[in-house]
């Protein structure tokens, strides 16, 4: 790892590589002006879709730290004055999904319960549109790389909150586990398994992606003595 | 670069530009009116480094560019517009094109020639293409596509990708056979309600591109191209932008009658009905009968527009004697000054209308200041409701915010964090180069995939 490090008081199985992700946002020709269209476009959009306006916001928004769950949440409240549906979007927790798929039958069922209980609201247009968007991504290396636990925390430090974002919010779904891969490192290279589940229980809705940076640190470091 | 001014009468106003206009009939009172601006030599900045950046965004932003840059490393790009000075397209190239050639891809700049028959069509198209009535007429078509192919003949498209900006040189696609390039097209302007008329014509063209780039998800059409979001960008390093020591904010709010003693509500925006200067001054007069504070309305375009001059003569009528309405109608260049009075303001209003992206937004979140602004254009991308700044509707509901703003400044500290943060995450200079760096990769990976 840049920068050198002490010598580990464990030794890790294999190395941590601490990489980052880029996203380009692409519109799509999916568009809705009311509730109706809404339910039918996140039915028919495409999987990355989802992900872009639930995992890939939080990134975009990292610095808020409550209020900002997803864009569809948003939508509802901001532009079609719906609080309640706003507020069961806003409930919906990514870390509790493990494939895209699910994630979006899970928001289709929520709002299609929210029309049966109030079909008249289908058809009442918005204040303005929803724009379905796709992120075309690209995953990149950094000059980090972690051999032992102090070399772990350094790069957990200093790598940018959209590493931090790749490894802790977006790796669910490339590993498709309800964890991490700063978590499953810890515990299945570093056999800190204590360490390991009270990162993945950092709340991530009620924290700036640099209060959950920090967190880390406060979490690990009783760990390198 | 091939530089080709654009003719005197061709040069339009644009958001990076909007205060940047001759000065008119001076404020009142006469101290607020001996600008001495006029004076200052109009040095051009300098064009900032890579690493300068590096205090601003920090030093894994910056590596996390490096990195992305290697994958297209000795790779050509060329960008085209219409003109080299004047105008937000410009101002941007002028600060991307360096910055994409410092890591190693190669940026050329061209610039499209053509005389007073082509840019007063190509005017009448861009004002066209954001809703305004035009007949399209077979002289027009004519005049539009026989400048296109002059410059066709004239320029040549070696490079890896060819970036088109705007609808000027939209034609400049029917080179496209003659190349192996991949060919982007950035619209900046605002399509979600055009001139279908001149829409029809163009959009043939358009749909020969490999993809599209648009400011907001609001100015698109629908096309049969991938259709990219790149949102307008402010440069931190920029005389408008940059920090300022609080010498030379004292200076610039004492040269303009500015009490600093006493909260400040400033609007920055040529005089332009649009901007709904009229009904910043009714704000603030609703708002001044519960508390203190003055208004700053700092904007330009009052000699060489007629409805400027006219707007501006509204706005001192609604002003009437106020000593607490300062009104500046400062010189083009002033971007020292704006950004001073920007950074002296207590809370920053645009309550535009009708907005592009309103980038006068972006550089007030980028200050931190609390902002309230109408929710049109690109506005509401910038501003979420309540957490990063806060969307009006009306004139009641702007006075209400700076009323509530300034009598609870815990919140209003919080909105201008986060708007400061929202900029720093998307609306900066080197998430503008990020997002070049990822097209070109994607293009050129397609391409690959192509070949």
């Amino acid at each position: 790892m840049s920068g050198g490090a002490t010598t580990p008081q464990r030794a890790p199985a294999k190395p941590f590589y601490f990489n980052t992700s880029a996203h380009l946002a692409r519109i799509t020709s999916f568009k809705a002006a009311n509730l109706t269209e809404f339910l039918q476009a996140l039915r028919e959009c495409p999987e990355d879709s989802i992900f872009h306006h639930t995992f890939q916001t939080l990134e975009e928004h990292h610095f808020i730290p409550e209020g900002f769950s997803n864009d569809f949440a948003h939508w509802a409240l901001a532009h079609r004055n719906e609080p309640t549906l706003a507020e069961q979007l806003a409930s919906v927790d990514v870390r509790e999904f493990t494939s895209v798929e699910e994630l979006r039958s899970r928001i289709v069922q929520i709002v299609e319960n929210f029309l049966k209980q109030d079909p008249a609201s289908a058809a009442i247009s918005a204040q303005q549109p929803f724009y379905f968007c796709t992120s075309d991504g690209v995953v990149l290396p950094t000059s980090f790389v972690a051999h032992n636990l102090q070399e772990f925390v350094e790069g957990v430090r200093r790598v940018s909150v959209h590493s931090i974002h790749h490894h802790f919010i977006e790796a669910r779904l490339r590993i498709k586990l309800m964890s991490n891969d700063f978590s499953r490192w810890l515990q299945e290279d570093a056999g800190l398994t204590d360490v390991a589940r009270a990162l993945n229980r950092i709340d991530i809705y009620t924290a700036t992606l640099e209060d959950i940076r920090g967190q880390m640190v406060r979490i690990i470091e009783p760990a390198l003595t | 670069m091939e530089p080709a001014k654009r003719p005197k009468s061709e040069s339009k106003s644009t958001e990076k530009d909007e205060a940047a206009a001759p000065t008119g009939t001076p404020a009142t009172p006469e101290r607020r009116r001996a600008s001495r601006v006029w004076e200052r030599p109009q040095a051009t900045e300098p064009s900032p480094k890579l690493d300068d950046y590096r205090s601003v965004v920090g030093e894994a932003e910056i590596d996390e560019l490096l990195c992305l840059a290697r994958g297209v490393k000795g790779k050509t790009v060329k960008m085209v517009n219409s003109t080299s000075v004047g105008g937000g397209v410009a101002e941007m190239l002028n600060r991307l094109v360096p910055l994409i050639n410092e890591l190693e891809v190669v940026a050329h700049w061209d610039v499209i020639s053509g005389d007073n028959d082509f840019f007063e069509i190509t005017k009448a198209f861009h004002n066209a293409l954001q809703g305004r009535p035009y007949e399209l007429t077979g002289h027009s078509k004519e005049v539009f596509l026989r400048y296109n192919e002059q410059n066709r003949q004239r320029m040549q498209f070696h490079e890896d990708v060819i970036v088109i900006h705007d609808p000027q040189p939209a034609a400049l696609i029917r080179a496209r056979a003659d190349t192996n390039a991949s060919w982007v097209w950035r619209c900046h302007i605002d399509l979600s309600n055009p001139n279908r008329e001149v829409w029809e014509f163009l959009r043939p063209f358009i749909e020969q591109y490999d993809a599209a780039i648009f400011s907001s998800v609001s100015f698109t059409r629908q096309l049969p191209i991938p259709q990219y979001l790149f949102y307008p960008c402010i440069d931190p390093l920029s005389d408008k932008n940059r920090e300022l020591d609080d010498s030379v904010i004292q200076r610039v709010c004492d040269e303009y009658g500015v009490d600093r003693s006493r909260p400040i509500v400033t609007q920055v925006s040529r005089f332009d009905r649009w901007k709904d200067p009229v009904g910043v001054v009714q704000a603030f007069k609703l708002a001044r009968k519960y508390v203190d504070c003055q208004l700053v309305l700092a904007g330009g375009g009052a000699i060489d527009d007629p409805e400027g001059a006219v707007v501006l003569k509204e706005v001192r009528e609604a002003a009437g004697d106020d000593p607490d309405i300062i009104i500046l109608d400062l010189p083009p260049r002033s971007a020292l000054e704006i950004n001073a009075l920007q950074r002296a303001s207590t809370i920053v209003v645009q309550k535009s209308i009708k907005e592009g992206f309103g980038l006068t937004v972006t550089e007030a979140l980028w200050k931190g200041k609390p902002t309230i602004a109408g929710a049109v254009g690109g506005i509401p991308s910038q501003i979420i409701d309540k957490l990063t700044g806060v969307l009006v509707h009306s004139v009641e509901g702007c006075a209400y915010q700076i009323r509530y703003l300034l009598t609870h400044p815990e919140f209003a500290l919080k909105l201008g964090k986060n708007g400061h943060e929202h900029v720093k995450e998307n609306f900066l200079m080197t998430t503008d180069v990020k997002r070049w760096l990822l097209l070109l990769r994607i293009l050129l990976q397609k391409r690959g995939a192509r070949a």
